[in-house]
């Protein structure tokens, strides 16, 4: 059996070497959620917003975008809101902002409460080939390869609590974090 | 009765027998069920529906599901044994609850299929049951990670003997086996199958195979026996046409091995596209650069042009011999003037940067300028009067300071600790445009209220029926699902007496004629078992029945273990029957017959009130999803047994 050609050695999953290398993943999408304090009324929403869309049938709540950043929000008639698409923390919760204004303008006392950021996605390339069969046999409890079904290794970290798809371009996806340091 | 077909020759004359409990075709011999009916059985009832483990019955049903789909795929029997022990673990940690149990059944299924490495691909189990490969793939991969069971990856070379076999190829079956492992083994070599479906590598090392042996076959043929789709198995091929084993010749290839190995295909693609995309990044460069050469080149034309047009005399020359003089003195003591100038409009410009930016520049603008005696204008005049003041930066604070600056502006906006909305940053005039005025929202509106009529007439009918309600007093509160109570199973051995135990546990009205029941039930043990027979054929002819095939199968009888589905059903069913007040008619499997039976249960409902639409889905997690009419059991086996919602159905 020919030698792995990946560099990656054999490590302890409980740190990422990434600092070492050098190579920084981008962020690509941030998933936050906010408590704009107050019950609305969805159909209000809908109905006189520009960018909003609203199908009760297929979902209990209004599906709102804005341009600038460029992010979508689901709001519902409890008061929560969802916002995704952002590319930066700074830039979800300003995105959150708009979308409160916006409640707040048609006429409702939205507030902004506990602004959280659920989920971050990021992705880098390492720029060397990995062998995926090789990894898969020597982190056996935290990697799932399943070429039929998927052509990526998805890798669950335990600390820091990630999900990584691994290609065998040398292309990484990083997905769960709550903090820019764990990516 | 419907006509049952047989599975080996397609007849219809099944034969019943109730005494040894067999299902035979006449035809041809096959005998397509047996155990049809089990003397003995522990009619246990659970709470919270899905799968009651009880040992005997679990292993009656689950065993003969996974010996039918495993005799379908040819596994022997110890493969079979070790799938059914995956199953019953997978039973015991609850994995079959809210998954159709012939996913959970493929799924151990598969997995053994890949723990002994036999040539099965999920395609095939998918195959079998006419279900999205992706959704069975996802089953596999929990019952892998619960059972922490690690299936070893696949090798392509595990699926050459078999698609070889089906590609005919007579004696030289082996040698182009063999060749097409060789092939194999090359491309792994050059990283061409990390990441691909095995299939689809197979499927071009038998084309090549065989071209190199002289069998003529296209690549129509490679694909119906291999299934993947025709472009994959062409890339495949020139991915292998790329690699530098596709230049040696057929005697070459089986004698020697390149020693270099290629990088995956996706590899090298990608850094074709980092290429082109940096290549693309030089050319603009440099594109500005010759803008930039070009302007200047003009500019400098220009220049000559100018300075070599002929002086003009007269006043007017005069005038412009002025300006010239002028520019040529200013071109001669230029460093001076023109410094002054410099420094002039360096000062202001830094006058409006912070005091410590100033000073630094200034410093150095002034370190300058020190050569230039009395140049010196007013505004960096501070500069040199203070001499070298300690900056920022020189004292290393800079950062600190920036960082103390920008921590405040961030504060506010963290510090919303009372949850008001900071509108710093957001344009107002921005939201503003994301807002409809009165005309645009009064069409939107129409438009809104057009598509979703529908919607707002079930909602006000649905408010009416509450009000109503509201009125008699009998409004139930739909709260959400709370955790079922475990109620301890009915012991009973006779499906009357089950049914009975069980109506009175749920307190369900006195008004149901329990001779009547047993009339229904004893309506001829061998008529009933005649229609037992046909449901528990079909659960067996068409493993794939869904879930509302039991349901439809709505039986008096629940003394076999025909099937987990049909549990459920069965002890809401006799309720449902009974209030009914006669036996519905069997009308098992025809989709048309299923819509037509709820209605005919809603109409015939007697002393039993219930209203299907208002029944959440409290039970059966096993339920349908997606489906758009509700099933029966839905209908049936729900909320309003009289339960008041505290009650748990347990279905």
């Amino acid at each position: 059996y020919p030698s792995p050609m990946t560099p990656m050695t054999p490590i302890t999953p409980a740190t990422p070497a990434s600092e070492s290398s050098g190579i920084v993943p981008q962020l690509q999408n941030i998933v936050s959620t906010v408590n704009l304090g107050c019950k609305l009324d969805l159909k209000t929403i809908a109905l006189r917003a520009r960018n909003a869309e609203y199908n009760p049938k297929r979902f209990a709540a209004v599906i709102m975008r804005i341009r600038e950043p460029r992010t979508t929000a689901l709001i519902f008639s409890s008061g929560k809101m969802v916002c995704t698409g952002a590319k930066s923390e700074e830039q979800s919760r300003l995105a959150a902002r708009k979308y409160a204004r916006v409640v707040q303008k048609l006429g409702f006392p939205a507030k902004f409460l506990d602004f959280k950021i659920q989920n971050m996605v990021g992705s880098c390339d390492v720029k060397f080939p990995i062998r995926l069969e090789g990894l898969v046999l020597t982190h056996q409890q935290f990697s799932s390869y399943e070429p039929e079904l998927f052509p990526g290794l998805i890798y669950r970290m335990i600390k820091p609590r990630i999900v990584l798809l691994i290609f065998v371009s040398g292309k990484v996806v990083l997905t769960g974090a709550k903090v820019r340091a764990e990516i | 009765m419907t006509g049952r077909v047989c599975r080996g020759c397609g007849g219809t004359d099944i034969e019943l027998d109730a005494a040894r409990g067999d299902a035979v075709c006449t035809g041809c011999g096959s005998v397509l069920e047996d155990n049809i009916i089990v003397s003995e059985v522990q009619f246990v009832e659970n709470s919270g529906g899905g799968s009651s483990a009880v040992g005997q019955f679990v292993s009656l049903d689950g065993r003969r599901q996974i010996h039918h789909l495993g005799n379908q795929l040819q596994l022997n029997q110890h493969c079979l044994d070790t799938a059914f022990n995956f199953f019953k673990m997978a039973v015991s940690k609850h994995l079959t609850r809210g998954r159709k149990m012939a996913h959970v059944i493929a799924a151990c299924l598969y997995l053994v299929c890949r723990t002994e490495g036999t040539p099965h691909m999920l395609l095939d189990l998918s195959d079998l049951l006419q279900v999205n490969v992706y959704v069975l793939g996802k089953t596999f991969l929990l019952l892998a990670r619960e059972l922490c069971i690690n299936a070893p990856a696949i090798d392509p070379c595990l699926y050459i003997p078999r698609f070889a076999h089906l590609l005919e190829f007579g004696e030289k079956n082996h040698e182009v086996s063999m060749t097409a492992l060789r092939l194999l083994q090359r491309m792994k070599r050059d990283w061409m199958h990390t990441g691909r479906r095995p299939s689809g590598l197979c499927g071009a090392a038998l084309l090549v195979a065989a071209r190199m042996h002289d069998f003529r076959r296209t690549v129509k043929e490679v694909i119906s026996v291999v299934k993947v789709c025709e472009s994959t198995l062409r890339k495949r091929l020139t991915e292998f046409e790329d690699t530098p084993t596709s230049q040696l010749t057929v005697d070459e290839f089986m004698k020697i091995d390149l020693e270099e190995e290629c990088d995956p295909p996706s590899y090298t693609a990608g850094q074709r596209k980092l290429r082109l995309k940096q290549l693309e990044q030089v050319l603009s460069k440099k594109l500005e650069e010759v803008e930039g050469e070009i302007s200047t080149y003009q500019d400098a034309i220009e220049n000559e042009l100018e300075s070599s047009r002929p002086k003009a005399k007269g006043a007017l020359a005069n005038l412009t011999r002025d300006g010239s003089v002028e520019d040529t003195t200013s071109s001669v003591f230029g460093e001076d003037d023109a410094e002054d100038e410099e420094l002039e409009a360096a000062a202001s410009h830094l006058n409006k940067d912070f005091y410590q930016e100033i000073l630094g520049s200034g410093l150095s603008s002034s370190s300058e300028g020190a050569g230039d005696p009395d140049g010196d204008a007013r505004p960096p005049a501070l500069e040199s009067l203070l001499g070298p003041l300690p900056t920022a930066a020189s004292l290393g604070i800079s950062d600190s300071i920036r960082e103390c600056i920008s921590s405040q502006s961030q504060d506010p906006t963290d510090a919303c600790g009372d949850g008001e909305l900071d509108l710093s940053g957001i344009d107002d005039l921005e939201i503003d445009r994301y807002i409809l005025n009165e005309a645009e929202a009064r069409v939107k509106a129409e438009l809104w209220m057009r598509e979703n009529a529908e919607y707002l007439r079930e909602q006000r009918e649905k408010e009416a029926r509450i009000a109503k309600e509201k009125e008699l007093g009998i409004y139930k509160e739909h709260k959400p699902k709370k955790s079922c109570k475990r109620r301890e199973p009915i012991q009973a051995s006779t499906a009357g007496e089950a049914i009975e135990k069980m109506l009175e546990q749920k307190k369900i009205s006195s008004k149901i004629n329990y001779s009547v029941l047993r009339d229904l039930n004893s309506k001829g043990g061998g008529g009933l078992q005649e229609e037992d027979a046909q449901p528990e054929g079909r659960t067996a002819t068409r493993k794939l029945s869904r879930r509302k095939t039991p349901a439809r199968r709505h039986r008096a009888d629940p003394v076999t273990g025909v099937g987990k589905r049909l549990r459920p059903m069965v002890s809401a069913q006799p309720a449902k029957k009974a209030a009914a007040g006669e036996p519905l008619p069997l009308s098992p499997s025809t989709l048309g017959a299923e819509p037509a039976r709820p209605t005919a249960v809603l109409v015939e409902s007697g002393p039993v009130s219930y209203h299907p639409e208002d029944d959440p889905d409290e039970d059966d997690p096993d339920e349908d999803d997606g489906e758009p009419c509700v099933s029966a059991l839905q209908m049936m086996g729900s909320g309003d047994y009289g339960c008041d919602g505290e009650e748990d159905d347990g279905y």
